[in-house]
């Protein structure tokens, strides 16, 4: 899973200068036909810096975003739910390695992009640099924030880099059963006892806040991303990507007899836009450099795990092997 | 560190010093190709990342063939894998590819093609050369009248087949179904639901 609140490189005005001219018309008109970039093709370095960027914090994300719910699985009430979010959380760790595969195509080594996420070089998706206290928390994300992440996986699966939409492919069709097992789960909650409906409430006022901050700085004070738009890495602003999730997932919510903490929270049936309450950019800022509640266990579980695992990788290690960048 | 999370309750007191990834720690690089059912080609599915031919059969399994129908997967190391330029537009891939004397007989090797931009590489049939060149050069000669963009040869040798008794890989139990959307019918509890709230009030 993965939020738009991704950080792209500041793109400065000379970027483009050292770009052979007729090549680089040649690539914006092959996207604007709607064509797919492949990776032996000629691209801007700017455009492969960014895809890199984006597509390595999709894979951390999905990385990390296994450690909160995997936390809940051998607490999950009852053995079905168990096994499902055992196997939903295969499922995230599996996307991390198809996401992996798609941005080595790119240039950039899994050992580098590993490196960089282990030392806090490289960013992933902040909504994961949270607690989950109680079973509702896991089943807000499974839910919510997977509602959240494929909102923006389905708009980036029309993107113009042909390894991400193929990995994004197939990246979605496992999503649709997240979604369902989520919503399946709140529904339990919300139709169950007085005190489960309050712990789903009280789940979604403390994801709230990140909930909303998952699809990055709101357009007025987010650096311009215009030609990542006309590039087609962008599929769309964030806070267009944060009003369809209002739009889908608001509805559903209230269905079920919660109430969210925005008491802005409203749609204008003329422009179709919601209203809301702007979230606190300043916490989203704090907690992506560094400094959110769990940003030091979350890097401190990665980097041990990869510790303990080096003797395994150390002892299967052949000289006949080689590290070659993938095809496709 | 207080956390709920039990990981964390089991890492050291004090975390191991930062060590970079040597190079090539994650292994080498190996193409996969999935049947996605019966009598349909094998495409290209991505790569995996192996320390050799027969765990990146395994690895591939687990990663391509998890939750998708598949009938039968090959792997074959990325460095086994000869590809043509990338055209656009009308220019044929194989208009780029030299001919040369060809000799007669050989050994197998598996043809892909990339038909459109954007998917995944199609295996097109099989040639008999003896050698990666001569191979492309048949290939175009049994191929190059159709419009593709891009062309790869693997010398058969050098694939990772499932063999016909590793079938049962894909035999999955039937109880597996809490892995699909439809298992997760929330729609009567939520409608008992929205009832007994709108008969309170
Ligand atoms: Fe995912
Ligand atoms: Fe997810
Ligand atoms: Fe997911």
């Amino acid at each position: 899973m993965y939020g738009g609140g991704n950080t792209f490189e500041g793109i400065k005005t000379d970027s483009l200068a050292q770009e052979d001219p007729q090549k680089l018309a040649a690539f914006e008109a092959r996207i604007a036909r709607g064509e797919k970039i492949e990776p032996t093709d000629w691209m801007p370095q700017l455009y492969r810096k960014q895809l890199i960027r984006m597509i390595e914090q999709h894979a951390h994300s999905e990385i990390i975003g296994a450690l909160p719910e995997g936390t809940w699985i051998t607490r999950a009430p009852g053995f079905k739910r168990k096994m499902a979010l055992m196997a939903k959380v295969q499922d995230e760790v599996g996307h991390a390695q198809l996401l992996y595969s798609a941005a080595e195509t790119l240039g950039k080594s899994r050992e580098e992009m590993i490196n960089d996420l282990i030392s806090g070089r490289s960013k992933y998706s902040n909504v994961f640099n949270y607690p989950t206290f109680t079973w509702a928390d896991c089943c807000f994300i499974s839910w919510l924030v997977d509602a959240g992440a494929i909102v923006n996986q389905l708009a980036n699966a029309k993107g113009s880099y042909g390894p991400y939409c193929r990995a994004l492919d197939r990246i979605c069709a496992e999503e649709s059963f997240h979604l369902k097992y989520g919503h399946h789960c709140v529904i339990y909650l919300a139709s169950g006892t007085p005190h489960q409906r309050e712990m789903f409430q009280e789940a979604l006022n403390r994801w709230w806040t990140p909930m909303m901050h998952f699809f990055g700085p709101s357009d007025k004070i987010s650096a311009h991303t215009e030609i990542l738009m006309r590039w087609k890495v962008k599929m769309g602003t964030n806070d267009e990507m944060r009003n369809q999730f209002l739009d889908m997932y608001v509805p559903k919510i209230w269905e079920l007899g919660f109430t969210i903490p925005d008491p802005a929270l409203k749609k204008d049936p003329a422009t179709g836009k919601w209203a809301y309450t702007e979230p606190d950019w300043e916490e989203f800022k704090r907690v992506i450099n560094g400094d959110g509640p769990c940003n030091k266990e979350r890097l401190a579980v990665r980097r041990v795990a990869e510790e303990r695992g080096r003797w395994v990788r150390e002892a299967l290690k052949s000289p006949k092997m080689n590290y070659v960048t993938p095809l496709a | 560190m207080k956390s709920l999370d039990p990981r964390v309750q089991r890492l050291p007191e004090e975390l191991p010093p930062l060590q970079p990834k040597a190079p090539l720690d994650q292994f080498g690089s190996f193409e996969v190709f999935v049947q996605p059912k019966e009598g349909k080609p094998f495409q290209h599915e991505g790569i995996v990342h192996a320390p050799s031919l027969e765990l990146a059969f395994v690895l591939a399994k687990e990663a391509f063939t998890r939750r998708f129908t598949c009938t039968s997967l090959y792997v074959t190391d990325t460095r086994n894998v000869m590809v043509s330029p990338t055209t656009e537009g009308n220019q044929n891939a194989y208009d780029l590819i030299p001919s040369v004397t060809e000799h007669q007989g050989g050994e197998p090797f598996e043809v892909y093609h990339l038909m459109k931009r954007g998917k995944q590489h199609l295996h097109a049939g099989t040639v008999e050369a003896n050698s990666h060149e001569e191979a492309f050069s048949k290939a175009k000669a049994a191929f190059g009248s159709k419009q593709v963009f891009n062309v790869w040869v693997v010398r058969r040798s050098d694939i990772r087949f499932t063999r016909p008794e590793e079938q049962d890989l894909w035999l999955t139990l039937p109880e597996k179904k809490f892995r699909d959307a439809s298992d997760y019918k929330g729609g009567d509890k939520l409608k008992e639901f929205l009832e007994r709230q709108s008969s309170k009030s």
